[in-house]
């Protein structure tokens, strides 16, 4: 095919503009930030050079969330892998109710976060929630527990609500890439005597290469940046078990109010997914076929 | 052959009986609880049928409360987002899939690795941004951060839609002596627009339920969304339960009405269209 330099950069320029701008501008300001002491908003600090970048790498709460993060991603990509090819495999197959069903899983994608978080406050909540008490009539339990009570139990119930609310979206894609799936491929694996199982692993995987490619990435990205969940839910406690990166640059910027430290976190931070992102798509991003 | 039929529909009905539980039945509590007793929403003692039923705390918010005003507030920055982000990602999804040009998987690579910035790595530098242009507390502030984080995913999605229309369709036109222009706007779009009913209702979803920026940017109650007044409730010490519920209902409710009418076209973009 003949390139069309010209038009073509004419056609993708408004959004490739308006997104370097938002995040270039902001990167930029971000690093300024990063080589002064600034405190609170609008005032101005003094001239640190790296120091902030030095302090920071011994900081006991910085380890701690790094490692927080690489749980909560590593937790959440096992958890969203489980229930979306669960809900994906599901729907692949005829029963009555498919139609409604493949309609509406999708609900918990579509409603806020903040709801999200108003619905398992409720079901988890130690006092009255709804679980707590179905657990203690099935014997599981023998009196009411405190879901965000300990930092393993907060943790845990926090990747679950965050996997409840993506795996839906996730099992759609998941399914975009069934269906594009030779049905004759099964037919004649059928044939040779090949097993369901054998037919996940040798057909349904390897045709979903590229659609997992991109769910990785950026499933991968969109779960480390989660926030409002955390937030909302336990505020990153108890004992700072539940803060990952994103808030702990929160937590630095507005409520201990201090900005350079919180622009040398964000700027480390994009330093570690850029070289994430680079290295991903380097090795795992899928041979061109057309 | 009969066996492995056997095992396969008890897995199925399994994983029927689990879907349906996690995913669907808290929709089921919230929905009841919200018309519940305070009494029975807090009590010890839980029942699947509810035993009262009350408007009360329907009543509250939408009469006593700013319910309508965040509402508005949120339904003109989804909409404006969401118009924005569908113009500019149909035309950065065709740059990118019909006309191959010098760096094209260079922006569709990069496009993909926007989402490694989003979220609180760009708060803080955005709010001073921000700040010093005057935007602070402004519907176009909420818009600008929308627009960044649903165009990416919506041009991928879009991309998809387009390399279903054949291209003869297209080079019988410019035979015709179309210009391209007429080619995107009687040809391309008429023929993707299920793929941009359900890119749009993506990004309309993903503008309805931002919470961080809208919490930050704006600190006028009068310009609030919808989840920063509702999370406003959870944060409080004695939470009002039934308020809440019924906040988080009537909050989802516009989605899921959007959704009911064009939600197919969603789901079966999702599905069929993003094929690669």
């Amino acid at each position: 095919m003949k390139k069309n330099n010209i038009e073509g950069w004419l056609f993708v320029s408004p959004l490739v503009i308006w997104i370097s701008l938002i995040i270039l501008v902001p990167i930029y300001i971000a690093f300024e930030l990063s080589l002064f002491n600034v405190k609170i908003i609008g005032t101005s600090g003094k001239f640190v050079g790296i120091d902030n970048y030095i302090k920071l790498l011994g900081k006991s709460n910085f380890l701690n969330a790094s490692l927080n993060s690489f749980y909560w991603v590593i937790g959440n990509a096992i958890c969203q892998t489980f229930f979306a090819f669960t809900i994906a495999l599901t729907i692949n197959y005829k029963f009555p109710g498919k139609k409604i069903m493949a309609n509406w899983i999708i609900l918990s994608f579509i409603i806020p976060t903040v709801v999200v978080v108003v619905i398992w406050k409720l079901m988890l909540s130690s006092s009255s929630g709804v679980i707590n008490s179905v657990l203690i009539d099935l014997g599981i339990l023998d009196e009411a527990t405190g879901f965000f009570s300990s930092p393993n139990k907060a943790f845990i119930s926090l990747v679950l609500i965050n996997s409840w609310r993506w795996s839906p979206f996730l099992a759609l894609i998941i399914l975009s890439g069934l269906n594009s799936i030779n049905r004759e491929m099964y037919d004649a694996s059928k044939v040779d005597g090949a097993n369901f199982i054998q037919q996940f692993l040798f057909i349904t995987f390897p045709n979903l290469k590229s659609v997992l490619f991109v769910l990785g990435l950026v499933g991968t990205l969109l779960s480390f940046n989660i926030f409002d969940i955390i937030w909302l839910i336990t505020k990153g406690g108890p004992s700072s078990a539940t803060t990952t990166l994103p808030l702990l640059i929160y937590e630095t910027a507005f409520t201990k109010f201090r900005i350079s430290q919180a622009a040398t976190l964000s700027i480390i931070t994009s330093f570690l997914l850029l070289l994430f992102s680079i290295i991903f798509i380097k090795f795992m991003a899928p041979k061109e076929d057309d | 052959m009969i066996k492995e039929d056997n095992i396969k529909l008890i897995f199925l009905s399994l994983s029927l009986i689990i879907i349906i539980l996690v995913f669907f039945f808290p929709f089921f509590w919230i929905i009841t609880s919200s018309f519940k007793s305070p009494e029975e929403i807090i009590s010890t003692s839980t029942t699947i049928i509810p035993r009262s039923f009350t408007l009360e705390h329907y009543n509250k918010i939408l009469f006593n409360s700013d319910f309508f005003l965040y509402l508005k507030n949120s339904l003109i920055v989804s909409f404006s987002s969401m118009i924005i982000s569908i113009i500019l990602s149909v035309s950065a999804a065709y740059g990118l899939h019909k006309l191959k040009f010098y760096g094209n998987k260079f922006v569709e690579y990069s496009l993909l690795v926007t989402y490694a910035f989003p979220g609180v790595i760009l708060l803080v530098p955005i709010y001073l941004l921000f700040a010093k242009v005057n935007l602070l507390n402004s519907y176009f502030a909420l818009i600008i951060v929308n627009v960044l984080f649903a165009t990416p995913f919506a041009v991928w999605m879009l991309k998809a839609f387009f390399k279903l229309i054949p291209n003869e369709i297209e080079e019988a036109a410019y035979i015709d002596g179309a210009s391209r222009y007429i080619v995107i706007s009687r040809i391309i779009v008429p023929l993707a627009a299920p793929g941009i009913a359900s890119v749009s209702i993506f990004c309309f979803i993903i503008s309805w339920t931002e919470y961080l920026f809208a919490s930050i940017l704006i600190s006028g109650d009068n310009l609030k969304t919808l989840p920063v007044g509702l999370a406003g409730i959870v944060g409080q010490y004695q939470i009002d339960w039934g308020f809440l519920l019924s906040g988080a209902v009537l909050a989802s409710l516009p989605v899921i009405v959007l959704f009911v009418f064009i939600g197919k076209y969603f789901i079966s973009g999702l599905t069929e269209g993003a094929v690669k």
